[in-house]
This record gives C-alpha cells, structure tokens and sequence, in this order.
C-alpha cells in the first residue's frame, strides 16, 4: 500500500489457483484516483458494449469471447507498479487498444451473418488478416478493414493465456502437427471449429508473418472463399524484402490488391484519403523515433510492453487510418517528454539495459514489467518495435502516387516480426548488434519461440555472436501461444536461473521471483 | 525379378553428395551448381560448362552441431545439411544457390555462409538466394524471371565465365528433357498390374538424376530403359496395393524401400526429389526467350505449398487425385517430415480432401529425415496397408 | 434555496454512496473476482453448442 514505486512486494497480490489477483494496488491518493477513473471508462467501454442485444448474442455464439471478461485484468497486468507518468502512458496506450478492439468486435457481429447480420454494412467489410498491414486500405476510408483473428486469437491471448489451448487442440484433431507455430494453428482451429464471424465484400490474406502464416491462411480460404463465398485476394509480400529487385513484385502485389477491393466493393481508391493516413504514418514514425532516442539515454520513458503493444497496434492495425491514434502519439510524447525532464525512473532500480530480441511470449505479454520489478532489467526496446522508420510520401502530386504503391509496398514487406525474422541473416542477427551499442545495452533477453523456424534457425550465431561480444545473452523459451508447453513460471525461471547463477545477483522485488499464476487469466 | 544390370551404380552415386560423377565432371572443368529446393530451375545450373548438384545428406548419422546451430526444432533435413557441410561434405560445390523456399532451408544456407562451411579456397565461390514467386501469375512470373537472371545466370556469367545466352539455355533444356522423357518412360511401367519396376528402383534412379551430371549418366539410363523393356516381372505380384507417396523432401529411397516391404507398391510419387513434377520435360517454343518459359513452366507445374493463391490449392490436391488415378492407386501416402511447416498444412489438408472429396484412403505420417530404422512408421504403413486391401477386398477401394 | 441545497445534498450522497461502491469493487477486484466465476459456466454452453466442425 504504497505511493513511493517499488515499495510494494507486487506478488502479495497473486493467489494461488485463482484467475484473479486479491486486490488491485494503492498507489497514493492521485495515482489510484487516476487508475480507478481509467477503469471506470474501461467499465463504461464494456458496458456500451454488452448493451446491445448482437453483442451480447456473440457472447454466447463464439468461445473466445469468454476471454473478453478479463479485459481489465489486462490492464492491470500491464500497469504493475507503474506511478506517475509511467502508469498514464500505460493507460493512454491500453485505453485507446481496447476502444479499437471493441469497436472491430461490434462492427464484426454487425456484419456477422450469424448474429447481426447487417448486410449492406457487410458489402462494406474488407477482411483482413491479424498479421497483416494494412496499409493496402489507406485509400479506402469508406470501408471497414476488419480482422477476424485479432479478437478471436491474437487479443483473446492477450487477455487469457489460455485462450488459444482450445483452437491448438482443435487443429491438432484434424491432423495439423503440434510443431508448428501455434499462433497460425489457433487461427486455423478458430476456422475449423467454426468459430470465426462470417461477413464481408471480400478478404485479403496476406504471406506474412511465416510459411505456417502463409499456410494456415489456406485452412481459413478454403472455407472462407469456398463455401462462405466471400473472395479471397492472396497479397503476397516478398521476403528478401530488402533487396531491390523484389521491390516492382511488391508494389504490383499492392496494386493487385486494390484493384480486387475496388472491384468486389465498388469503391474507388481515395488519394486524399491515402496522404492523410500516409502523413499520420509519418507522425506516428517521428513519435517512435523520439522515444527509442530517449531510450537510448539514462532515463528511457516509452518502453517495454507500452512500446511493444502500441507499436504493433498502431504500426501494423491501424497504420494511419484511426484519428485517435495520432492524438495518442501526441499525448505519449509529451508525457514521455515531462517524464524525461523530471528524471524520472519507472522502477526503484536499473540494474541492466537489455534489448529483447525475437518472438516476445504472447501469453505473457507483461513479462517485460515482471523484468523490470523483479530484476531491475530495462526493456529498452524489442525486435518488434524496430520496424520501418523511412518516411512515406505524404504530399499528393502525381509522382507520389506512383511513390505510395512502393511505399504501401514496403510497409507491408516490413511488417512487424517479419521484417526481421525474414530477409536475410542481417536483419535478424547482425542489426541486433547495432542496436546493442546504439542503447548501449549489457544484455540481449532473446525471446526463444520454440516453434518459429526462422528464429530458431539463427539460434547457434546468437550465441556465437554474444560470445564475441562479450554480451549476456538470455535465452528464453516459449510456445507463444501455449502456456501448457512452457508456462509463464517456466519463462522466469529462465531468468531467475541466469541472474541468480550467472549474474549472482538477487532480485529486487523477492515476491515476484515464483508467482502461483498458472490457473490465472 | 532379375536385378537391373545398373542398380548398384545407380544406388552408388547416392552414397555421397560428392559421388565419382561429380568428380568426373569436375574433373573435366565443369563447374557444380549446389542448389536446393525444386522450386529452383535445374535447366539454368546446367548451362554448358556447368552441372547441378542438388544437395543431400545420405547416410546420415547425428547433427549435434547443426542441431546447436538450428535448435532441434528445425527440421531434419536442413539440420543434416548443414552439419554435412561442417563436416566439409559440400567442399565439392563452386557456388550454391537457393531459393527462399521455406524458412528453414534458408537459415540452414545461411548458417553455411555465416560459418564459412562450404567453398573453401576456391576463389570464385559464391552463395545466391532467390526470391520466388508465391503465386502463379504474371506478377510473379517477372519476379521468378527477373530472380533467375540476378541470382543465377548472372552470377555464373561473372564469376566463371559461363555463357547464359538463349542458346546456351535452349541446350541445357534439350538435354534435361532427354533425362525427364526416359525417367518417364520408365515410369510408365509403374502402370501396369505386375511392373517390371519396383517403387524403390525407380526412386533410386530419379533421384541420381538429380545429384549426378546429366551429361554423365544418359548412357546408363538409356540402358536401363531398353532393359525394362524386356525384363520379365516376377509371376506373382508380392505387393498387395498400390500407393501413391505424396510430400516433402524425399531424398531417401529406404523410406520407398519401407513402404514397398509393408506390401505397398508406390507406383506414383508426388515428391520434392520425385518424378511428378519435377521430370516433367520442359517443352519450348522458338518465340519467346527461353529463360521467361522455363519460368512460367516451373511456377505452373509447380506444386510447393509455398504457392499460397486458391487455384493454386485447389490445383494441387487435384494433381494428387489425377496421379492416383493415372497409376491406379488404392490409396496415398502423406509423408511429412517433422517441423515442417509447410507440409504439415498441406498433409492436413490434402489428407482430410483427399479422403473426403475424391474418396481415398490416406495416411497421413510425419517421418524423420532418414527413415530406415523407423519400427514406428513400419507399423502404420502396415497398418494402412492391411486396412486398404480389406477394402479392396469389399470391393469399396473408392469409398474411402 | 433549502430545497436546491437538499437535492444537492442528495445527489452529493447518490455520488459519493456510487464512488464508495465502484471503489470498493475496484480496490477489492471484484469485477474480476464476479467475471471469474462466471466464465467457467460459459465454457460449458459453449461445448453444448452445435458446429459444423470441419476443415
């Protein structure tokens, strides 16, 4: 019960067996009245939302959206220990993913065949996939780009770490392998089990983020474009993406891919639409240049799973298209920036600067607060925040349309994960170096996604590399989606493993070493 | 059956990547191609003054330190591979090409690179990698063109001197398809009741097309061709059905050798390092250049589950049923090896489709790299076996 | 005046009488704590649903 960060022993609040915590934290008077008038906006977010009839019939239609009740959990998780500026980051940043996530459920079950089925609003829906960019729908400011498997799969894991168990298991009946990687898989199960919403003018699936992305896409279309007879456009991103004799295929897959939606929507491609997305972009880019600057300094503000989350959100979802996004830019920077010139720290101690690297755990998405309370390990940045930075045209002349097909062309092709998990050693394994001393960091936590093949691939020069280096590499195993493979005590106890016998060292908040929350959401 | 007068040569040349005829051709001043994947045109890395070599890893033992490199979770292939290539098995080949076929084949290249495990001493080697095309269309067809052209005629022309004309291309198909138009016609014979050509033979011979120069070993396969000709099939046919093996990377005629042991003659083989498609010859015409129609034929035929647009999916598990029904099989064989991501999507589906849509019996396995010793997958090829006769014996081999 | 101040007075206690309870649900979970135990009866009507499970 405590004003002061780190004074609380922030595992006292777990139970053992439970899905919840016993309480939520004292954080003094400001900082609790703060937190708890940003959970009654989340209660109101979610009370609009249960109000209406089709959503409350989707409840009970689709499984997955039994993980949608633990939605303010998932904030908890994520403000853990925060103060000050560091906790109204967070919120700014969570708030905002959860009034997008509500209203994509709310839009899918309008147009949902089985539940509102709207179906003028239908004709309107373009879907998606949940590891896609969507930059291809820039100019499409009139139709909705909805994805199926960001609340069913990606979202659900977020909020329940158990979420994808039923899918994986289901996929696995049918014959899929239980090596591949469970995210495509719980997708594909999703599919199989009939679980996904039905609607829309038509679907663009795209190769990233791997070859069972690429594949499990294929268990989704059959059934999609073959009996639900919504067409599908297979928008096919390089993967050499940095070499630029694969550039002119990129930019013809996007225009490939505009033309389908024209046509099976009849809506035209809107320039003016496209710039003003591509200047949002652009700000968004500027933002996250900012804060890894920051982060390269003594007192990084934007980081961790604040960054991690929003960055995947803002980056790849909703790539210039939502207004709010920007205006969430805007108030992080000047948070981060009245952070940084108060010298502030979000936790009692830095102990060690880490990049962390690879595929983060999804089912432990707060893993990178726990590093910190627990180690005094700071998340300076991930390999999924560390995409494009280039600037896209964002000035409508006739040059810069041509210009916005390659650039709409590479922001696909960079994709986040894929962008480094794809084209080439250099961007996976020799940048990380780069980075290493651009944040001047004395420790890489290399995330270990034991069923993703290009990382795996990579695993002996990881080390190699470390060695020379003479950098503490952290290896830390995880299924990504599948806590049952290896659970979340199971990914600290990687941690606490090294920092005890390599590092010696103790931690910093005891409490948080061995936590009971294998039944928790 | 009378043992083929060639078996055992045939049978030698898979014994190493680096076999007495790509020795010879070395020898003669020709420079080796590695490559991997059939998604890479094997015409274009048999220009004159060049010849392919696709890589294996036969007689595979343990990958300790592939398996560092590439964690055990990557499949066996790429992990024999690449731990041959430590060994210094690949120091044979003057350059290596590959496509980014899957993600594991690429990481497996590339740890080669990264370690400086093949080409060493030899001044001009070099390591390409290849975008390939996704989809088969137009777009991807300029990519496929456009890919050969920067990351395989080129680099042979700087690097070795080598001619990458139209002519030079004409002649390397001429010759690839006098190999695919005997494999073929061998081929063939698996269609009748009691072949004069085991499953496991015809294996062993397809796939030494693909590691030995061709140029070297034409006479023998014409033999071979005139000798089944006359070869006089055993008077009682010792399999009990007839399979098709449909999969991913087979470079191990033991797991042919397995299957035909069960009782199960493989009579058609839908495998990357089969016949189907990769024997298919290339027929060209004298308008368009030849590299752009060798291009067009490998993205159409094409049967890699990278290829991701619907036609494409469709198209696939009807070759498969097509094949079935051309070489009369009772049932079909997916084989995957483990952690293969690709196929175990594909062998998911095929299987359920086959089964479901053409009315098939299927068995779905994964499989390690080599297969000879596997008691696990023995049993199940048994098992299927048993379970197809007893169908054919109710007369229902097409009700699934 | 009296009765302006009287019902100010009572919104003043309707207010601080929801603020106690939505702070007590809030400090003490019990919004999860309710959401928790309503899950596992949700899982049970979705295994009793009918799906055309296929591939």
């Amino acid at each position: 019960m405590a004003k002061e960060i780190g004074k609380d022993r922030l595992g006292d609040f777990y139970k053992e067996g439970s899905k919840v915590r016993k309480r939520r934290e004292w954080r003094g008077v400001k900082d609790t009245l703060y937190d708890y008038s940003r959970w009654l906006k989340i209660m109101m977010t979610l009370g609009k939302f249960v109000v209406k009839p089709r959503n409350v019939k989707a409840m009970l239609r689709y499984r997955w959206m039994a993980n949608y009740l633990a939605v303010p959990m998932m904030v908890d998780r994520h403000t853990q220990g925060l103060r000050g500026e560091y906790l109204r980051m967070c919120h700014v940043e969570q708030d905002l993913i959860i009034d997008d996530v509500a209203k994509l459920l709310d839009n899918l079950f309008r147009g949902d065949r089985r539940i509102g089925n709207d179906t003028e609003f239908s004709k309107k829906v373009v879907l998606v996939d949940e590891n896609e960019m969507t930059a291809v729908m820039m100019g499409f400011p009139t139709l909705k780009c909805l994805s199926r498997e960001t609340p069913s799969t990606y979202v659900s894991v977020l909020l329940n770490q158990h979420a994808a168990e039923h899918y994986l298991d289901v996929a696995a009946e049918f014959g899929l392998a239980t090596d591949v990687c469970p995210m495509p898989a719980a997708e594909a199960g999703v599919s199989i089990d009939d679980d996904a919403p039905v609607l829309g003018a038509c679907a663009i699936q795209c190769n990233t983020t791997c070859d069972g992305s690429l594949l499990g896409n294929g268990v989704i279309s059959k059934r999609l474009e073959l009996e639900d007879g919504v067409p599908v456009f297979q928008l096919a991103a390089p993967l050499r993406h940095r070499e630029d004799d694969v550039q002119e295929y990129a930019a013809q897959e996007i225009r490939g891919a505009i033309a389908f939606v024209e046509k099976h929507t009849g809506v035209k491609w809107d320039w003016k639409a496209y710039f003003e997305c591509a200047k949002r972009v652009n700000y968004a880019t500027a933002c996250r240049q900012e804060w890894l600057d920051m982060n390269r300094t003594d007192y990084p503000q934007v980081f961790g799973s604040n960054l991690a989350l929003y960055t995947e959100t803002n980056y790849m979802a909703i790539c210039g298209r939502v207004e709010d996004f920007e205006k969430a830019d805007r108030k992080l920077t000047k948070l981060a920036n009245q952070a940084y010139e108060k010298r502030m720290r979000a936790a009692k101690e830095y102990r060690h600067r880490a990049i962390v690297w690879g595929v983060q755990s999804h089912f432990y998405m707060d893993f990178l607060v726990w590093l910190l309370n627990c180690w005094g390990i700071v998340p300076l940045t991930d390999m999924l925040s560390m995409v494009s930075t280039k600037r896209i045209a964002e000035e409508d002349t006739p040059e810069n349309r041509e210009q916005a097909i390659y650039d709409m062309a590479w922001l696909t092709e960079n994709m986040i994960m894929r962008n480094r998990t794809h084209g080439g050693y250099k961007v996976l394994l020799d940048e990380l170096w780069e980075f290493t001393e651009q944040f001047n960091a004395d420790m890489v936590i290399l995330w270990e996604h034991i069923n993703c093949k290009a990382l795996d691939g990579m695993h002996g020069m990881f080390e190699d590399r470390a060695r020379e280096l003479g950098i503490h590499l952290v290896w830390v195993d995880h299924d990504l989606f599948d806590p049952r493979i290896i659970s979340r005590q199971g990914v600290r106890d990687q941690i606490n493993l090294y920092m005890r016998t390599v590092m010696r060292e103790e931690p910093i908040d005891p409490s948080l070493e061995v936590l009971p929350d294998d039944e928790s959401w | 059956m009378k043992d083929l007068k060639h078996l055992i040569f045939f049978e030698d040349l898979l014994q190493e990547a680096n076999n007495k005829l790509v020795q010879q051709a070395q020898e003669e001043g020709n420079v080796c191609v590695a490559y991997i994947c059939e998604n890479t045109p094997e015409p274009l890395l048999n220009l004159p003054g060049t010849f392919s070599a696709r890589l294996r890893a036969p007689r595979t033992g343990s990958f300790d330190i592939a398996t560092y490199y590439l964690t055990s979770f990557l499949c066996e292939y790429s992990r024999a591979l690449l731990e041959r290539a430590i060994e210094g098995g690949y120091n044979f080949a003057d350059c290596v090409i590959t496509p980014d076929g899957c993600s594991m084949m690429n990481r497996c290249v590339e740890n080669m690179e990264l370690l400086k495990a093949v080409g060493k001493d030899k001044e001009h080697f070099f390591y390409e990698y290849m975008e390939i095309p996704m989809k088969s269309d137009d777009n991807g067809l300029n990519l496929y063109t456009l890919q050969c052209e920067n990351h395989i005629l080129k680099p042979l022309r700087e690097h070795y001197g080598i001619d990458t004309s139209d002519r030079a291309i004409r002649m390397a198909v001429a010759e690839h398809n006098r190999v695919c138009e005997i494999i073929r016609a061998m081929g063939e014979f698996r269609k009748a009741e009691n072949p004069v050509i085991t499953g496991y033979e015809f294996s062993v011979i397809t796939l030494a097309t693909y590691v030995a120069p061709k140029y070297l070993i034409l006479d023998k396969l014409e033999e071979t061709l005139e000798e089944l000709k006359t070869r006089e099939p055993d008077e009682k046919n010792p399999f009990r059905v007839r399979v098709e093996v449909v999969g991913s990377e087979t470079d191990d005629p033991d797991l042919i050798k397995l299957i035909e042991e069960s009782g199960a003659y493989v009579c058609a083989d839908r495998y990357c390092y089969g016949s189907f498609p990769g024997r298919d010859p290339i027929v060209l015409n004298d308008e368009e250049d030849a590299l752009t129609q060798i291009c067009r034929i490998y993205m159409q035929r094409g049967q890699c589950p990278r290829y991701m647009n619907t036609e494409k999916m469709i198209a696939r598990r009807q070759y498969v049923a097509d094949l079935a029904k051309e070489y009369r099989a009772d049932g079909i064989i997916y084989q995957q090896m483990k952690f293969c991501d690709p196929w175990a999507y594909e062998k998911m589906l095929g299987s359920h489709i086959l089964r479901e849509d053409f009315g098939y019996p299927v068995l779905a396995v994964d499989r390690p790299y080599a297969v000879a010793g596997s008691g696990q997958l023995r049993t199940r090829v048994q098992a299927f076996v048993e379970s197809v006769e007893l169908k054919k014996i109710q007369g229902g081999a097409q009700n699934g | 005046m009296k009765k302006t101040l009287k019902i100010f007075l009572k919104l003043l206690g309707v207010l601080l009488m929801l603020f106690t309870g939505t702070f007590l649900i809030y400090i003490f979970n019990l919004d999860m704590k309710l959401t928790a135990a309503v899950e596992p009866w949700l899982l049970k009507h979705y295994d009793r649903i009918d799906r055309d499970r296929h591939l």
